[in-house]
């Protein structure tokens, strides 16, 4: 179980969230946010104070968005758990699916 | 049992599944010392979502976490629990006949059993960008006895529900009240919000504490709303809420076996290391299911089974409680 970042993320990465994630697991890739389901620790800060709403707890992620679940596993593929995002910092292990998105105006439509 | 112990079990996390397991520990007539580097009990409920309703504790259809943390410490209080707060377990080394549980602030606890109840592991008060070396001298981090309030010029740094639920329960006794928010939104409940809004206190958003000025003792802070000039304002009490970061810290040393930095524990809540346990949402194990509620069982199943470890002739099974309740528990409700 865990909480999924999703498609309003891509290009906006508003890093709210980042500040106020008590385990630090909220990873920055080129195009969007990740959080780290192994870290993550369920406790829910960070859904309500995204600006773009795009942070959804697993079980109720949109239909249209169930992707992400994968594409957050697949980022985290070579990471790992390191434990904290401030130290990893930038990293471009965004997948395929990710990378071929449209460039987003930051805008929800 | 020897007296050269501080304590039968030393129980490592004093949130929900610490508490009970200091309760359970009790009622096997274990004494136990609770250890958190939080300076008030309740771990993660207490950091985290104290004002929240949790809907998944068996026999409560809904319970606001302060509450069941005020339960849970009055279920354990019958039995005398010590408490070493604000103090963060560092060491665990093996004695002859237990275990030395070290902490931050150079105490050493002895025990003759150990459980592991760390959930997220250390909870540690997020810091100001300026001013935290006056934690304790006018800066704290929770507000446990408001009386310490009266008559002071009281500024609250957060926008979530601890802030909030802070400057209503100051804001009849200080003599000024203020609340400093970074966002122009507040994170508390909106019916919080609305009442605090309705009272004296001074609400300032967008801002930040620029510098915290005094000697020794907290005097004045500097109030900065993004992009105007600096305020100074008389404080010679500052709370900041900014939320908790947590960190396994120390124990991921302790020689345990771990799974995703998770303590490995067998059927019995044993760890590795004979002697030590662990439960709660530290704990891992096929199927494990990170829930107060299946915690509240590893502490009952762990402290049973540390009992049997340190009395190998003694029975398992607590016997059933509703028959033979414990005497300090039947004193504790008669006087009540």
């Amino acid at each position: 179980m865990t909480y999924v970042i999703a498609e309003p993320c891509v290009d906006v990465l508003d890093k709210t969230c980042i500040e106020e994630c008590p385990v630090d697991c909220i990873y920055e890739g080129d195009r969007k946010l990740y959080i780290n389901a192994d870290e993550c620790i369920d406790c829910g800060a960070c859904e309500p104070l995204c600006p773009m709403e795009a942070i959804f707890f697993e079980d109720h992620l949109p239909e249209k968005w169930q992707g992400h679940k994968q594409s957050s596993a697949a980022f985290f593929v070579e990471l790992g758990m390191p434990g904290g995002a401030r130290k990893v910092g930038k990293t471009s292990n965004d997948p395929p699916e990710i990378r071929a998105l449209p460039a987003q105006n930051g805008s929800d439509g | 049992m020897s007296t050269a112990h501080n304590a039968d079990l030393a129980i490592v996390g004093a949130g929900p599944v610490g508490l009970f397991g200091a309760y359970y520990a009790g009622v096997r007539g274990m004494s136990t010392v609770l250890v958190d580097s939080l300076e008030q009990p309740g771990g993660q409920v207490t950091a985290m979502y104290p004002e929240k309703a949790i809907y998944d504790v068996a026999g409560f259809p809904a319970v606001k976490g302060r509450d069941l943390v005020d339960r849970l410490l009055a279920q354990a209080a019958p039995f005398q629990p010590t408490f070493v707060l604000g103090e963060q377990a560092t060491e665990l080394s093996r004695t002859d006949d237990g275990f030395v549980l070290a902490t931050g602030a150079g105490r050493e606890l002895r025990c003759r059993a150990v459980l592991i109840t760390g959930g997220a592991g250390t909870f540690t008060p997020r810091p100001l960008p300026v001013g935290n070396e006056y934690h304790g001298r006018g800066l704290a981090y929770f507000v446990p006895d408001p009386t310490q309030y009266a008559g002071r010029d009281a500024v609250v740094v957060g926008g979530g529900d601890s802030a909030v639920d802070w400057v209503l329960m100051l804001e009849p006794i200080a003599s000024s009240i203020t609340i400093v928010h970074r966002r122009a939104e507040f994170r508390a409940h909106e019916h919080s919000v609305k009442q605090m809004r309705a009272t004296r206190a001074r609400v300032i958003t967008d801002a930040q504490i620029s510098a915290v000025r005094g000697d020794p003792h907290v005097a004045e802070v500097e109030v900065t709303i993004k992009g105007q000039e600096p305020e100074r304002l008389p404080c010679d009490r500052l709370v900041t809420a900014l939320g908790f970061t947590a960190d396994l810290g120390p124990l991921l040393k302790w020689g345990l076996v771990l799974d995703k930095r998770s303590i490995v524990t067998d059927s019995a809540g044993a760890t590795n290391i004979p002697g030590v346990y662990a439960a709660g949402d530290i704990v891992e194990y096929p199927g494990k299911v990170k829930l107060i509620a299946t915690g509240f069982g590893e502490a009952a199943t762990a402290v049973n089974n540390a009992f049997v470890h340190l009395n190998p002739n003694r029975s398992l099974f607590p016997g059933h409680l509703s028959e033979h309740p414990p005497e300090q528990v039947v004193a504790a409700a008669a006087s009540t």
